[in-house]
């Protein structure tokens, strides 16, 4: 049984399909939408950011905020409410470190632009190589 | 026929400024540009004013060194493997723009350069060692002279320069002499007066450091050709000119460079650090590679902020206290008293290991060096196929 599921978003089209999945075939469970703020960047500018905010939390909420309400909006349609969390850092990263508190991971195969992919790496790769919880890879 | 070759070197350095002047004009003047403080007619102007003073001042001697210490025989530049080197460097600003991972262009130029050496069997070695060297030595400086200010003194110069601004124009012109003079607005503080000339002050330190190491980018390879220093650097500055008053209008407005996102304080801090090395280095002859100590700079910036120690003048002052705002502090009850940063829960205070981890910021630094390894490798290959077959 599916209680718990994790569907981890960045701005991207395909990130949407994955929470779209997420709720209508996980429509019982528990959804947590997830976005990662201080990313790396072409000169690491994002991550500095969040590093010399005075409040670290204030500035993370606002990074977050277009996703996390995009997400909501999205589970409205379906009737539903998710939880948001926000997390810092390396997206793969982060992501495989929340993933054990969850029954199931929904994520889209890729988002971002090319500088994205090089600078990042391939997050969902990363995820369901070393997610402690089952991955469901969506594109 | 010569002329005519010529004319397309001449061109394709002019193609090279220009776009060194698009780029740059972005970090230097983003800053004063989005804190309203100067217009981008006027940030294009002072760009390119104090680029060519960098360049004709200290940047020659940077000329000096790629067009003619880095190889041992002068006579391997002409016009036509100046052309193809100058296409390797323009290429390599087209492909780092359009890919969005920052490259140097020094580190590109060199590259292209020393693919020709090696190529003609005439790299000088030992030049090319000092250069690399200053290449590592240069990006760990900034890194730890940034460390020391985020953990030490970043509250105090926050608090020095820091910039709110008022209603109304910043600086008035006032015309009431004959030479106009600029004034304070209205409402402006004399504070913000001071944050706003600092700013655009630093903007114009980055153009000069900026004329100092990238004017050999657009021109070294022609000197090496045997064409006069001095108007090779007129030239290239004209170009850039052109570029920071053109096509730097539109990276003035994108946000996405990492300068411009960071806070006002840390982008004056490490405007600072990366321009005081880069002039450096340019002032014994080496070219610096901006984008990787610029990068290293914001890294030891972050993290040393980021692992700061509470000092206990700190303490007790209270200071770096986190602003109290309703509703985005879900933890916080209404009305209760913002904890003193000590007193923080540790996981409030930025995770250094999860914003820097070596892994993550090694890949974006591996990442600034596949242009100019590209162009090194394409040039050296380039200029082996051209000698053995065609030339």
């Amino acid at each position: 049984m599916v209680s718990r599921v994790l569907v981890p978003m960045d701005n991207s089209e395909m990130a949407e399909r994955a929470l779209r999945h997420a709720l209508e075939t996980y429509s019982g469970a528990e959804i947590t939408v997830m976005h990662v703020v201080g990313e790396p960047s072409g000169m690491m500018g994002k991550a500095a950011k969040l590093a010399l905010a005075d409040d670290l939390k204030t500035v993370a909420d606002e990074l977050a905020s277009d996703v996390l309400s995009r997400a909501e909006s999205i589970a409205e349609e379906y009737d539903a409410e998710v939880d948001t969390s926000i997390e810092v850092g390396h997206p793969g990263r982060a992501i495989v470190n929340q993933a054990e508190d969850f029954d199931m991971v929904v994520i889209g195969t890729h988002g971002g632009s090319l500088s994205d992919r090089l600078l990042v790496g391939d997050v969902a790769r990363r995820v369901f190589r070393r997610s402690p919880a089952p991955v469901t890879v969506i594109r | 026929m010569v002329e005519v070759l010529i004319a397309v070197g001449v061109i394709v350095a002019l193609f090279v400024g220009f776009n060194i002047g698009g780029s740059t004009t972005g970090p230097a003047f983003g800053p004063a540009v989005g804190a309203g403080a100067i217009s981008k007619l006027l940030a294009g102007a002072l760009m390119s004013v104090f680029f060519f003073v960098g360049a004709w001042t200290i940047g020659r001697r940077v000329v000096t060194t790629l067009g003619r210490d880095l190889v041992t025989d002068p006579g391997v530049f002409t016009v036509e493997t100046s052309i193809v080197v100058l296409f390797f460097i323009g290429g390599a600003l087209f492909v780092g723009n359009y890919v969005g991972v920052p490259a140097s262009t020094s580190m590109t130029a060199v590259g292209a350069i020393a693919g020709l050496g090696v190529a003609r069997g005439a790299l000088d070695w030992g030049v090319m060692g000092e250069i690399a060297v200053w290449w590592i030595v240069a990006p760990l400086v900034g890194f730890w002279v940034s460390v020391m200010i985020g953990r030490y003194v970043y509250p105090t110069i926050n608090r020095l320069i820091a910039i709110d601004s008022s209603e109304g124009a910043l600086v008035e012109l006032d015309r009431s002499g004959a030479v106009p003079i600029p004034r304070a607005g209205p409402n402006t503080t004399r504070r913000e007066f001071l944050g706003t000339v600092t700013l655009i002050t630093i903007g114009c330190l980055m153009a000069f450091s900026s004329g100092t190491s990238n004017i050999a980018n657009a021109v070294a390879p022609l000197f090496g050709a045997g064409v006069a220093l001095n108007p090779l650097i007129l030239l290239g500055s004209a170009a850039v000119a052109v570029g920071a008053l053109t096509i730097a209008r539109r990276t003035l407005d994108t946000l996405g460079n990492d300068i411009t996102d960071l806070p006002l304080t840390a982008a004056i801090v490490v405007a600072v650090v990366a321009s005081g090395i880069v002039i450096g280095l340019s002032a014994i002859g080496i070219p610096a590679s901006f984008v990787i100590i610029a990068t290293m700079a914001i890294v030891g910036l972050g993290w040393g902020r980021a692992t700061r120690t509470v000092t206990i003048s700190e303490g007790i002052r209270g200071e770096s206290k986190p602003t109290v705002s309703v509703g985005a502090l879900a933890a916080e009850d209404p009305g209760e008293e913002a904890p003193d940063i000590g007193e923080e829960a540790p996981e409030e205070i930025p995770a250094a290991a999860d914003l820097f981890d070596p892994a993550t910021t090694g890949r974006v630094i591996v990442m600034q060096n596949v242009v100019p390894i590209l162009s090194t490798v394409g040039a050296y290959v380039t200029f082996w196929l051209l000698f053995g077959f065609v030339w």
